[in-house]
């Protein structure tokens, strides 16, 4: 009975490739929405924890990274971590604190992000002091030359970006960048005056000082990353640090990735709906296909009742043929997804991972919707009188 | 042309089809056509019968009702010993894949199927299973049809003639109790009927096939062991045994 199939495929290759090409869409779609999520999401995850620096000091409530002002923690915070608090007579409010003895540097970090078009892509550029940012990181300068402290003229419009950024990017006169090449942020023009390895955080940094006089002013970062001393327990100066500056949210820098990925934007509903569509694609491409078929091949189902198969036989036969050209238009979508990727690679900044969870929920659902789109014209057919079907004409 | 009975011997004991007052009423719009008035007639196992009568007569609607394809408004129905009436929708299908072969005038062939594909299918059918069938049967009756070169041939491939004999060869492969066909040479030529006839009656002799057909032709009906006449849903005459030369 697959030769019957088969050769129903077979006999009507057009339609068998219109199928095929409705269930690959559901399977692209899913695969790639599913890939992309992944692939921005690990790469940001991926970038956040990319520091030497253990721990990570963040004001205190509900954690965050979307936020309209960016900058909400005092970045004095950097200094009090490693050099104390020293009693101020002109302020009796302030309590003395000694230096937190296990940290070898901390740096106070302005980090915003811009949701990009379509909730998937985001921009994120950090605000850095240069001279802290390099002792809690292994940054390394490969072109140009460091970020300048944004304190003056000369340098408040400067900007270091990474490797990746520089090769994927055009600057405002529409050629690659280069170092002095100017590029858009937070619809400013800065100048590129380095590039920097390893990726790490935002891809753009621009001075901490320019970023806190676009945000008002105040001397403030959104987080502190602390370099520890060789082999000190992260556990443990979590704790002293909680200890001395209490209510503000102190984690290892190593659980970043899990909490960016936790409801990053709405893309966990985006996804939902981007799967459910899919099947809903699969399903009805399949029940018009299948519906088609039985209808034009009225008089065979007539014959095979007369040759005495079974109501589930008939149902089994065509679920058969749905189900192989669900297989193939999973197949077809798998590797139309490979060269969807690969495009959006190299045209876009995007990064796509064909990961696979993706690839099971994208093959499963355009599996599911054939089969279940084929169960009423299956249905259909099974129910049919013979002596009406083998009439028909 | 009817000779009297040479005794072959039928075992009138062993009765295949036997109905009993079959009315049959179609309701269309509010008019009711009554197809068969109280149809009563036996088949022996090993009889060649012929149907003949007019068009309209109820004959497609006795082959449907006998093939368990159609359920008789009232009546009685036994077919190889086993009571039909009381069957349901799914019982009825189950006696018709076990003991009905079924040939149409149509022929009614799979068209993407090759000759050999239409009688697997149907032996997997027969069989509920993906096995090879029997291939020493199918070969024996391939041979009777003379379609052993037309194994690997479509439908579309293939003359009338021999897009029948693949149906009666699809018909007999699973050795049913009972082979009904309807008007099987209303669609061929004189030198096709002819060579159908023979294979039909061939299947008969050899291997003791029981065959009810129907038929207008006068010629074909005389190849049978019997000829049934009817008019307006009802046996006219159930005739009278003779044997073919
Ligand atoms: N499905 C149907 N619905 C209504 N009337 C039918 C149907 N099938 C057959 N008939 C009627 O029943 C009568 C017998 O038809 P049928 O058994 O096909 O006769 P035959 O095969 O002898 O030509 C005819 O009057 C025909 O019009
Ligand atoms: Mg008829």
């Amino acid at each position: 009975m697959d030769s019957l199939s088969v050769a129903n495929l077979k006999q009507r290759p057009l339609r068998t490739a219109v199928s095929m090409a409705g269930v690959s869409l559901g399977v692209v779609l899913v695969v790639l929405m599913g890939g992309l999520t992944r692939g921005m999401t690990r790469d940001a995850a991926g970038r956040q924890s990319n520091v030497d620096a253990e721990i990570r000091f963040l004001p205190g409530g509900e954690i965050s990274i979307t936020t309209s002002n960016p900058l909400m923690l005092s970045a004095r915070y950097a200094g009090a971590i490693v050099n104390g608090v020293k009693p101020a007579p002109e302020n009796p409010g302030v309590e003395p604190k000694p230096p937190v003895a296990a940290v070898a540097a901390a740096t106070p970090v302005g980090q915003y992000v811009q949701t990009g078009a379509g909730a998937i892509g985001f921009e994120m550029v950090d605000g850095i002091d240069y001279a802290s940012f390099k002792d809690v990181t292994s940054i390394k300068i490969v072109q140009g030359r460091p970020l300048g402290s944004g304190g003056d003229e000369q340098t408040a419009h400067e900007a270091i970006v990474d490797r990746f950024y520089a090769e994927k990017n055009l600057g405002l006169d529409n050629k690659p960048i280069r170092i002095g090449s100017k590029i858009k942020v937070l619809d400013q023009p800065f100048t590129v005056a380095g590039v920097y390895e390893p990726p790490m955080l935002a891809r753009v940094k621009i001075p901490l000082k320019t970023m806190q006089e676009l945000f008002g002013g105040a001397d403030n970062c959104s987080f502190v990353m602390v370099k520890l001393k060789d082999r000190e327990p992260v556990d443990r100066v979590i704790e002293t640090i909680n200890d001395y500056y209490p209510g503000n949210n102190v984690i290892p820098t190593s659980e970043i990735p899990a909490l960016y990925s936790q409801g990053l934007f709405a893309v966990d509903v985006l996804l939902d709906v981007v799967v459910g569509l899919s099947a809903v694609i699969s399903g009805l491409v399949i029940l018009l296909a299948m519906f088609t078929t039985i209808t034009e091949r009225t008089r065979e189902i007539g014959i095979l009742k007369s040759l005495g198969a079974s109501k589930r036989l008939i149902v089994t036969i065509i679920e058969r043929e749905a189900a192989l050209i669900s297989a193939m238009g999973v197949v077809l979508g798998f590797v139309l997804s490979a060269i969807g990727r690969y495009s959006i690679q190299s045209s876009t900044r995007l990064i796509v991972d064909l990961d696979i969870k993706w690839l099971l929920i994208g093959g499963l659902i355009g599996m599911a919707g054939g089969v279940i789109g084929a169960f009423y014209p299956a249905i259909r057919a099974a129910n049919l009188d013979p002596v009406e079907a083998l009439s028909y004409e | 042309m009817k000779r009297p009975v040479q005794p072959k011997f039928f075992n009138y004991m062993s009765t295949i089809l036997e109905t009993v007052d079959l009315k049959m009423t179609y309701r269309v719009g509010k008019v009711d056509v009554h197809a068969l008035r109280g149809v009563t007639l036996n088949v022996a196992r090993g009889e060649y019968i012929a149907i003949m009568g007019p068009s309209g007569c109820g004959k497609s609607t006795l082959l449907h009702i006998a093939g368990g394809m159609l359920t008789p408004t009232s009546g009685r129905l036994i077919i190889d010993g086993e009571d039909v009436t009381a069957m349901s929708d799914a019982q009825r299908t189950e006696l018709r894949r076990r003991k009905i072969g079924f040939v149409f005038q149509r022929f009614n062939l799979f068209p993407t199927l090759s000759a050999e594909g239409n009688l697997k299918l149907a032996e997997r059918i027969y069989a509920r299973a993906k096995n090879g069938g029997n291939p020493e049967g199918r070969r024996r009756i391939l041979k009777l049809l003379k379609l052993e070169d037309k194994l690997h041939h479509k439908p579309l491939e293939l003359s009338g003639g021999e897009q029948q004999r693949v149906a009666i060869a699809r018909a007999v492969v699973n050795r049913p109790a009972l082979v009904l066909a309807d008007e099987p040479t209303g669609n061929l030529d004189s030198e096709n009927s002819k060579v159908v006839l023979d294979m039909l009656r061939g299947l008969n002799n050899e291997f003791g096939q029981t065959i009810v057909m129907i038929t207008h032709n006068p010629e074909a009906a005389a190849r049978a062991d019997r000829v049934v006449e009817m008019r307006d849903g009802l046996i006219l005459s159930a005739g009278v045994p003779h044997t073919d030369s």
